[in-house]
C-alpha cells in the first residue's frame, strides 16, 4: 500500500473524542492515541449492525487510490447522533477523522466526518474513557 | 422547633431505610430473595391495570461506559471485593488490555450473558405483563424473561447453565424484585472482573421518575467475591424522535467479522467495501 494522503496525524489525544468502542468486539485493534484525518470521496456507507462502515476512496500522494474503511456503531447509535444513511452518499466529498488500525491496514475507528458544506457528523461523542464497548 | 427536628429525623430514617435494608447481609441470593418476598407479604397481586408504566425506549445512562458499577472511580478500579484468585485474574486482564491484547468472548456474537447484560449499551425496552416481564436489550435481540406468576425456578434435574439464567420475581408495589440463578460464567464487562457459573443475583427494578429506571443489584458469587457486590444500575429514557428498536443480526456485514490472533488480541478480517453478509457455512469446492 502506498502512503495515503494523510492530512494530519495527531498523537497524545486520549481524552479527546476518539472512542475505542465496539458493539461486539474489543477496539484494541485500533491505535489508542493516534488520530488521522483523511479527505476523500464516499464509496459506500454500510449502515449495519453491529457496526456501520463508511468507505472513503482516498487519493494517495502518488495519485493511486485506496479505499479506507471507518468503523462506527450500528444504526441506532448513529441515528441518535443524527447520522442517517442519506447523509453520506456515494460521490460525497468528506474529511474523516479516526483512530487508525495498529497493523497499518487502511481502516480506522470513525470519530467524525465533515461534509463539503461544513456539516460535522460526529459518530462518537463520549470521551475515550467513558465509552461503552459494546 | 421540636416538631421540625422530629420531622427531619423521620425523613433521614425514611431515606436511609432502603440503604440499610440493602446493606443487610444474607448467606446467599435465595435467602435474600425469600426475605424480601416475606417482607412484601408474598408480593403485590398485580393486574393489568396496576402494572407500572415503563413504556418507551431506554438506554443505560450515558457516561458510565464499560464500568460495571457506575460508582466505581475508573474502568480499572472495581468496587467488587474479589477473592485473591479473581483479583489476580483481573489484574492480569488489565495488564493484557494495556498492551492492546484483548479478546471479548462476544466478538463472534454470542450473547453477553447476565449480569453483564445489565451494562450493555444501545436501546432497551421493558414489556410488562402480570405473569411475566420481558427485559429486552437491542444488542443481539437479547431478552431476559422474568416470571412473576408465582412459579419457582426450573427444577434441578431440568436445569442447565444459561446465558441469562433462570429468573423468577414478584412485584413489591411498583418495584419488580428478581432472583436469577442457573447462569454461565463470564465477565462483568470488558476490563471488568470475571464471574463464575455459581453467580446468582437479587435485583429490585423501579421507575424512579419519568425518565429514569433503576436496578439495585446484589450479586452473590462465593468463588469470585469475598462478599456480595451491591451496585445500582440506571437506565434513561431515549427521547430521539423516530427512534425504534430493530432486529440486530451480527451477520449483516462481513466487515464486522473478527478473529483472535495467536497472542490473544482481536483483529479484523476486513474484506472491504461491499462485502455483504457473513456466510459461515461455505459450500465445498
Amino acid at each position: 500500500m502506498t502512503r495515503p494522503a494523510i492530512i494530519s496525524v495527531v498523537a497524545g489525544v486520549l481524552m479527546c473524542l476518539a472512542a475505542p468502542t465496539s458493539a461486539h468486539h474489543s477496539g484494541a485493534m485500533f491505535e489508542p492515541e493516534k488520530i488521522i484525518t483523511l479527505k476523500g470521496v464516499v464509496k459506500e456507507f454500510e449502515y449495519t449492525n453491529p457496526h456501520s462502515w463508511l468507505w472513503v476512496t482516498v487519493t494517495n500522494d502518488d495519485q493511486t487510490m485506496t479505499d479506507w474503511g471507518f468503523e462506527a456503531e450500528g444504526p441506532s447509535t448513529l441515528f441518535r447522533a443524527g447520522i442517517k444513511k442519506s447523509d453520506l452518499k456515494p460521490g460525497d466529498i468528506v474529511t474523516v477523522t479516526g483512530r487508525p488500525m495498529r497493523d497499518g491496514r487502511p481502516a480506522a475507528a470513525w470519530i467524525s466526518a465533515t461534509k463539503k458544506d461544513g456539516r460535522v457528523l460526529q459518530a462518537r461523542t463520549a470521551p475515550v474513557t467513558q465509552r461503552s464497548g459494546n | 422547633m421540636r416538631n421540625r427536628i422530629c420531622v427531619g429525623a423521620a425523613l433521614i430514617i425514611w431515606v436511609l431505610l432502603p440503604v440499610c435494608a440493602s446493606a443487610q447481609e444474607y448467606r446467599n441470593a435465595t435467602e435474600h430473595f425469600d426475605a424480601l418476598k416475606r417482607e412484601a407479604k408474598g408480593g403485590t397481586k398485580i393486574t393489568w391495570d396496576k402494572l407500572p408504566d415503563w413504556t418507551g425506549i431506554w438506554t443505560r445512562t450515558p457516561g458510565i461506559g464499560l464500568k460495571f458499577d457506575p460508582a466505581q472511580p475508573s474502568l480499572q478500579q472495581t468496587t467488587a471485593q474479589l477473592t485473591p484468585e479473581f483479583a489476580r485474574k483481573h489484574k492480569e486482564k488489565l495488564e493484557r488490555v494495556a498492551k492492546g491484547i484483548e479478546w471479548d468472548p462476544i466478538s463472534n456474537c454470542i450473547p453477553p450473558g447476565y449480569p453483564r447484560w445489565l451494562t450493555e449499551p444501545f436501546l432497551r425496552e421493558f414489556a410488562l405483563r402480570p405473569e411475566q416481564t420481558l427485559l429486552i436489550n437491542e444488542m443481539v435481540n437479547d431478552i431476559r424473561r422474568i416470571y412473576t406468576d408465582g412459579r419457582g425456578h426450573t427444577p434441578e434435574d431440568e436445569a442447565y447453565p444459561l446465558w441469562n439464567g433462570d429468573s423468577v420475581g414478584f412485584w413489591d408495589g411498583d418495584s419488580l424484585v428478581i432472583h436469577t440463578t442457573q447462569l454461565m460464567g463470564g465477565q462483568y464487562q470488558r476490563s471488568q472482573p470475571d464471574y463464575t457459573d455459581q453467580v446468582e443475583t437479587v435485583e429490585r427494578w423501579r421507575k424512579v421518575d419519568d425518565n429514569t429506571i433503576t436496578a439495585e443489584v446484589t450479586i452473590y458469587d462465593p468463588p469470585a467475591l469475598v462478599k456480595p457486590w451491591h451496585v445500582v444500575q440506571r437506565y434513561s429514557r431515549v427521547t430521539t424522535p423516530g427512534i425504534r428498536i430493530r432486529s440486530w443480526v451480527c451477520e449483516e456485514n462481513a466487515n464486522n467479522e473478527v478473529f483472535q490472533t495467536k497472542e490473544g488480541a482481536t483483529q479484523h478480517v476486513l474484506p472491504g467495501p461491499g462485502a455483504g453478509p457473513i456466510i459461515r457455512s461455505k459450500p465445498e469446492k
